[in-house]
């Protein structure tokens, strides 16, 4: 517990991490933030607060939901047997074997049974701040201790201060693009950085959050499922909710060693793969076997709105991080909270604060190119720079 | 901690498939396995067996999982359908919402959203309630045989286990439950019981909790109605109102059953606020369906379906006890929608007989494996099937008097 104090001072001052866990907004659960899960979102609103696929799943995948009813819409009312088509189906997919995959209820469970099995009171979890809070806030709840590190002055993970860091812990979120931020490590750097943490710290589990994996532009870009599958240590998280547009289906998965694997799947008993609903996994096996160009369609449509919103705001002064997901992370000069509520009533949703940068900077997530037209003319109002300005 | 006959860890090795096992028939598994039904039956390696070959036009009827054969009604479908457009939006985003859904249950029973908690099913709300309220220290008190979630994941906690038989009735033994109570942490009470079926009646409950809560005030009751739907007694009621007015007593209920919604994966805690908090901290955050909200929504502003699909199921209940009472075999009580059904014989060689013509019936239930067979209710018409099955496959054994 000193010791994640001592980490907690040193890398970002006393209380970040606190503000970190307890600023979890409409995304965490229902309890801690139980008035903003209520608080409905007025029809029409164009929401780019929770890094969605605007379009959805598409129309391959909706087919399959809609077959999925079965005769007379009664196989709803059926316990689903159907996860193991999905596992071989993704297996056969990532060339791996079926014993790699565990699926969850969305990522979330996949990133709560790491955090479950892999830390411990004596066995920190370390992870950048801010980043995506399931992983802290779960080993928060656990009281297992949380060790915070800061990113580097461009907003990217700093493998320096996490490699240090890691040594003893027992488990390292790598969300990779990193939420909130939009930045990305490239492929060769996670892979040395990987190594490194296995050769100083061999205990220590780390679980490489791809979420945002297909939305990464940058040449230097690669999965790192085959490290995964080889090392115990390593864990990949994947999720239908971003590209794959499946975010209201909930459906996510790990990737790994066997060993690792079967540990997560029988945390999941009782409750694992029985949270799985029968229409995501016959979505899922939808999204799996549908035509790849539907993902690269879909890349190629969030980098025209990713330019277009990033180019908008650098033209006002206003400078954004390096985005390779579908959102960005953008330094508007003001507390989010007040361009946050200004947006609103004027039918704009962006994301909530997350602490240390609330006092600055904005999460925005890419809806479509019209909805993102509309959205920088209402930012133009509220942020008084309708038009550019010399950068 | 873990007993052989159900060992967790031999149930864990099939989940999500079993695919690392070569010799596993992991199809015909699936096809058989229901809300429960996957552990104890893995650990009995019934999906080792190849599927029977049925004769030709013969269609599998599922009978094994308290389901509800219709599924959904159509306005939970429609509903689904009208949430197509927001498959990409995370539930809290959608419209209806996650707090949408848990103000709809809450206004069902003139509470407020944070009495509720939502889960994956009830089955998340049970795998919570033992991790909060359960320890080494203190037990787990639950029935035999009961819905075993709870008993089965403390023993993989290696949380101690209390199993008080059922009595001769096959009705559980809550006299014995609440001699066990002293000290435990949670005690669990499924009303009706699976998959026994009977019932104890509001008096009976109230009885049990002020006795439990005089003995061992800190011990949690945890009363289970996934069945409470299809109860036709009288002298039941639920025990909603008394978990709300009662520290250290909470509700679990379910869409999988008369709602018809196993397979959208909704549960929920009802109870005071600082007894269901311990669950809504370990609840997975957005754990239902933005289709699972809508229907569970539409579902609960459509009384009538539910009084329908009551209805249905008490006619079918009623024809298939007589039935298989003209067979020779007694059925318990049932106040659900299934049988808990002496059949003379091992459920196993009934259960395979069945099989090969079509009829699935549930899994063993210890310790009646030898004689009773559990038999979900499907439709008028599939029950008619499946108790023409029975009479072939029982009448040999009742005309002889002889046992397998």
């Amino acid at each position: 517990m000193a010791l994640s104090r001592r980490g907690f001072v040193q890398t970002v001052g006393v209380g970040a991490a606190a503000a970190w866990i307890g600023a979890r907004g409409r995304e965490h659960g229902i309890w801690s933030a139980f008035e903003p899960t209520l608080q409905a979102v007025e029809p029409g609103t164009i929401v780019l607060a929770s890094n969605e696929n605007p379009l959805g799943p598409g129309k391959t995948v909706m087919k399959a939901v809609r077959t999925a009813f079965g005769e007379g819409g009664r196989a709803p009312g059926r316990y689903s047997g159907t996860s193991g088509d999905l596992i071989d189906a993704l297996a056969k997919r990532l060339g791996v074997k079926p014993e790699n995959i565990v699926l969850g209820c969305g990522s979330t469970q996949i990133l709560r049974t790491a955090t479950h099995l892999f830390t411990a009171r004596d066995k920190a979890l370390v992870g950048t701040i801010p980043t995506y809070e399931e992983c802290a806030g779960y080993a928060e709840m656990m009281g297992h201790p949380v060790r915070a590190v800061a990113l580097d002055s461009e907003f990217k993970m700093d493998l320096g201060k996490i490699t240090e860091a890691a040594r003893g812990a027992g488990l390292v979120f790598y969300c990779n693009p990193n939420n909130p931020t939009a930045t990305y490590v490239g492929a060769r750097a996670t892979r040395d950085f990987l190594a490194k943490v296995n050769r100083e710290s061999p205990e220590t589990t780390v679980l490489v959050d791809e979420a945002y994996f297909d939305y990464v532009t940058d040449p230097d870009h690669d999965t790192h499922i085959p490290i995964a599958v080889d090392n115990p240590r390593v864990v990949v998280a994947r999720t239908f909710s971003k590209a794959y547009g499946m975010a209201g289906l909930r459906m996510g998965y790990a990737v790994g060693h066997a060993d690792t694997i079967k540990k997560m799947r029988e945390w999941d008993a009782g409750s694992g793969t029985s949270s799985l609903n029968v229409l995501a996994l016959h979505a899922g096996l939808a999204a799996v076997e549908q035509d790849p160009s539907f993902i690269t369609a879909e890349r190629a449509r969030n980098t025209a709105a990713r330019d277009f919103t990033m180019k908008w705001f650098s033209e006002r002064g206003m400078k954004p991080t390096d985005s390779q997901a579908n959102f960005m992370f953008v330094n508007i000069g003001r507390p989010v909270k007040e361009f946050r509520d200004a947006c609103r009533k004027k039918g704009i949703l962006v994301a909530r604060d997350f602490p240390p940068f609330e006092k600055t900077h904005c999460r925005l997530s890419f809806g479509t190119m019209d909805e993102m037209k509309k959205a920088v003319a209402v930012f133009g109002d509220v942020l008084g720079k309708k038009t550019a300005t010399a950068a | 901690m873990l007993q052989s006959r159900r060992s967790f860890l031999d149930v864990l090795r099939v989940l999500d498939g079993g695919r690392a096992e070569g010799d596993f028939n992991a199809a015909q598994w699936l096809a058989a396995r229901g809300h429960e039904d996957y552990q104890a039956q893995a650990a009995q390696g019934t999906g080792r067996r190849p599927a029977p070959a049925l004769p030709p036009g013969v269609k599998a009827i599922r009978i094994s999982s308290n389901e509800n054969p219709l599924g959904p009604g159509k306005t939970a479908l429609d509903a689904i359908v009208r949430q197509f457009h927001e498959a990409g939006r995370y539930p809290f985003n959608s419209t209806p919402g996650e707090g949408a859904l848990a103000t709809a249950i809450a206004s069902k029973f003139g509470v407020k959203p944070v009495n509720i908690v939502l889960g994956a099913g009830s089955q998340e709300i049970l795998k919570s309630a033992v991790r909060a309220y359960t320890s080494p220290a203190k037990a787990l008190v639950t029935a035999t045989p009961t819905f075993e979630n709870c008993p089965n994941v403390a023993k993989r906690l290696g949380h101690p286990v209390v199993e008080v038989k059922v009595d001769s009735a096959c009705r559980l033994d809550l006299d014995g439950m609440a001699k066990a109570v002293k000290g435990a942490g949670l005690v669990f009470l499924n009303n009706p019981n699976n998959p026994t079926a009977t019932l104890h009646s509001a008096k009976a409950v109230e009885d049990f909790v002020r006795r439990v809560r005089a003995d061992s005030p800190e011990t949690v009751i945890l009363i289970d109605e996934a069945y409470h739907d299809y109860v036709t007694d009288p002298a039941y009621q639920s025990a909603v109102p008394l978990a709300l007015k009662t520290p250290n007593v909470f509700v679990a209920r379910t869409f999988s059953k008369a709602y018809g919604m196993a397979g959208l994966r909704i549960g929920y805690a009802i109870g005071a606020e600082e007894t269901v908090r311990p669950m809504a901290r370990l609840k997975m955050p957005y754990n239902v369906s933005v289709f699972g909200i809508a229907a569970a929504i539409a579902a609960l502003n459509d009384p009538k379906h539910i009084e329908d699909e009551k209805a249905r199921n008490t006619e079918v209940r009623t024809f298939t006890v007589k039935a298989l009472e003209d067979l020779g075999c007694k059925s318990s009580e049932s106040q659900g929608n299934f049988l808990f059904v002496d059949v003379g014989r091992p459920a196993a060689a009934f259960r395979e007989a069945c099989a090969k013509q079509g009829i699935m019936v549930g899994r063993d239930f210890p310790p009646f494996e030898k004689t009773h067979a559990r038999i979900s209710l499907g439709t008028m018409e599939e029950m008619k099937k499946a108790t023409s099955v029975f009479r072939s496959v029982l009448r040999p054994v009742t005309t002889t008097a002889g046992r397998q």
